[in-house]
């Protein structure tokens, strides 16, 4: 399932620090996502997650450590750079600009335009309708401004946004927290799909039926440090919460697949 | 401006009555109101003379308006327009009596206007002070430098050439009588107010068919969104500012150019009417929302009224009272609306 040792990890961050004054929201964490795979990245609310999260896509810069993307020096300043190395983030908070649509909203950042220079709306409805139809078939009222569509409208808006350029990473912040159970099977099926053409996926998530579901690999933070990284078929429920809380597995734990052997 | 900014799919500006042609409908209402309004009061208003009047007279606000508009769109506000076009009349007048040609001089005070503005981009972006804090500062450094330049003095005797910008027009017909004074049949177009026009068409082109245009809206509507999606924000509303300010400055040498004098306690408060303008025209001051044309509509039911007004014999002191309470009645209007 994880090919390790093979090829150089997609992304492979080593030592990242983030101080906020004498705050370390995250301490000297190193973290791999090979290609193809789904790694979990848990942890309580303050952890450093989504910290960690912030400096890999652009919107944070760490103080120390060094990000590689296939292997070389990923110098990321700010989001237009990370979006250029192919990495792309689903926001918890969605990052839609609620006064435009839905096709200024999906090529934000990235307009297509005509030979002339001119903005070629006409293209991005077009592209916008299909891309986002294929997400969520009743997709309606592209005219209107986000703000006036549903929480699951918006969600599909920011998640074609994330796949339709060229994605080679992806993070997912909390992607299924304010969908409805149709919707959060769509998520799923779009994870397992998009990680069948070999796109590195991290799930940020409290869900752990999601995690379960979906990952291949869980990394958990506890106060800014990585307090394990583990396949998935290592570790219970319980192991995993245990990581959460106590930022350190239960004194009897071994590997579930040796267990049996015992 | 209409054709653009009705092709233009991203803004709610479809058929179907949305908040912002709502707000532009009402206002437009409100303009040919006041407009038949004011020609029942008086036989002299609706002339082609007056016509031209007014809009020679709002030229000067629309093109403060329209930088103004940009700005708010973007979240920001800049009330330094007023001394930015004080200090550019300035750096004209002062180019003028160096011995530039007007020509020349001319753009070396709309440079100077788009310096102010640029310096107010990075003080609101760089050093992150808010813009209505940034542009007061850059309101009293302009006035101030100005008037240190000029001594408080006004600069005249600035050539015939000075004067056309402000006081020429195009297609003026004139019938020659033999006597002193020739019969004007046509008084022409000021050039103030094909420029006005020319300015208004160029900015909303850029606010709608051009990418910078969208980012500026996509700033104002959600700044963190904007920035992480990829939109240089800084770099967006320093354009913005700049354009405001070189905005400021064209105003400043048409304006100045009208006098045929330099006057460098000149535009004092024309930044509120800028913004009045603007937010009459539907412009919200939290960002994300405006357009030119509702800014031109804004700009023309402020030079209608004070003409109006004044052809009425309604003092000034009245004129701010009305205009006033039209700027408080307009976003009251808006609020109720968008509350629903």
């Amino acid at each position: 399932m994880v090919q390790q040792g093979e090829s150089a990890p997609l992304v492979q961050m080593t030592g990242i620090e983030k101080h906020f004054g004498g705050i370390r929201a995250v301490d000297r964490v190193s973290l791999d996502l090979h290609a193809g795979e789904v790694v979990g990245v848990l942890g309580h609310n303050g952890a450093g997650k989504s910290c960690l999260m912030r400096i890999l896509s652009g919107a944070m810069i760490a103080n120390e450590g060094t990000i590689r993307v296939n292997g070389e020096i990923a110098d990321i300043q700010n989001p237009h750079q990370a979006r250029d190395l192919g990495i792309e983030t689903i926001y918890q908070t969605l990052a839609l600009a609620d006064h435009l649509n839905a096709p200024a909203n999906l090529f934000l950042g990235r307009e297509l335009k005509t030979k002339l220079g001119n903005l070629d709306d006409r293209k991005m409805m077009g592209e916008a309708i299909s891309v986002l139809r294929k997400l969520n078939p009743n997709f309606k009222n592209l005219d209107d401004p986000v703000s006036r569509l549903s929480g699951g409208q918006r969600q599909v808006i920011a998640i074609a946004r994330a796949i339709y350029f060229n994605v080679k990473i992806l993070i997912m912040d909390e992607p299924t927290a304010a969908l409805g159970p149709s919707e959060t099977a769509m998520v799923a099926d779009l994870v397992k799909k998009l990680r069948s053409t070999g796109i590195g996926i991290l799930l940020v998530s409290h869900d752990m039926h999601d995690v379960f579901e979906l990952c291949d690999r869980v990394v958990v933070m506890n106060k800014g440090r990585n307090v394990g990284s583990h396949g998935i078929e290592d570790v219970t429920k319980d192991d995993v919460l245990s990581l959460i809380i106590k930022g350190e597995l239960p004194g009897d734990w071994v590997p579930r697949g040796r267990e049996m052997v015992q | 401006m209409a054709n653009l900014e009705r092709e233009a799919l991203p803004l709610p500006t479809g058929f179907r009555l949305s908040t912002g042609s709502f707000h532009k409908l009402s206002a437009l209402l409100t303009l040919v109101a006041l407009v038949i309004a004011f020609s029942f009061g008086n036989d002299a208003f609706l002339t082609v003379n007056n016509g031209l009047t007014v809009l020679l007279q709002t030229s000067v606000i629309g093109l403060l308006g329209i930088g103004m508009t940009l700005v708010i769109i973007t979240g920001g506000i800049d009330l330094s327009v007023g001394s930015v076009l004080a200090l550019s009349g300035v750096v004209t007048g002062l180019a003028v009596k160096a011995g530039v040609p007007t020509a020349p001089a001319m753009a070396l005070g709309i440079v100077a206007g788009a310096a102010c503005g640029l310096v107010n981009g990075f003080v609101v972006t760089k050093m992150r002070i808010t813009p209505f804090v940034a542009t007061l500062g850059m309101m009293l450094i302009a006035r101030g430098v100005a008037l240190q330049l000029t001594g408080a003095a006004p600069i005249s005797r600035l050539g015939e050439a000075f004067g056309i910008l402000g006081n020429g027009s195009l297609f003026r017909i004139v019938e020659k009588t033999g006597g002193i004074f020739p019969k004007v049949v046509f008084p022409g177009i000021p050039y103030p107010a094909i420029l006005l026009a020319a300015v208004a068409i160029a900015a909303a082109y850029l606010l709608n068919r051009r990418q910078i245009g969208r980012h500026i809206y996509a700033t104002g509507s959600n700044e963190e969104a904007a920035r992480l999606s990829g939109v240089l924000v800084d770099r967006t509303k320093i354009f913005a500012y700049t354009l405001s300010g070189a905005l400021a400055g064209l105003a400043g040498n048409v304006l100045m150019s009208r006098l045929v004098t330099v006057q460098p306690n000149e535009g004092v408060m024309y930044e509120l009417d800028a913004i009045a303008a603007a937010v009459i025209g539907g412009a919200s001051l939290m960002g994300g929302v405006g357009n030119i044309s509702g800014t031109m509509i804004g700009a023309f039911i402020i030079g209608v009224l004070r003409n109006g007004l004044n052809m009425a014999g309604v003092s000034a002191f009245i004129q701010q009272i009305v205009i006033g309470v039209i700027v408080i009645v307009a976003v009251y209007i808006d609020q109720i609306r968008n509350r629903r």
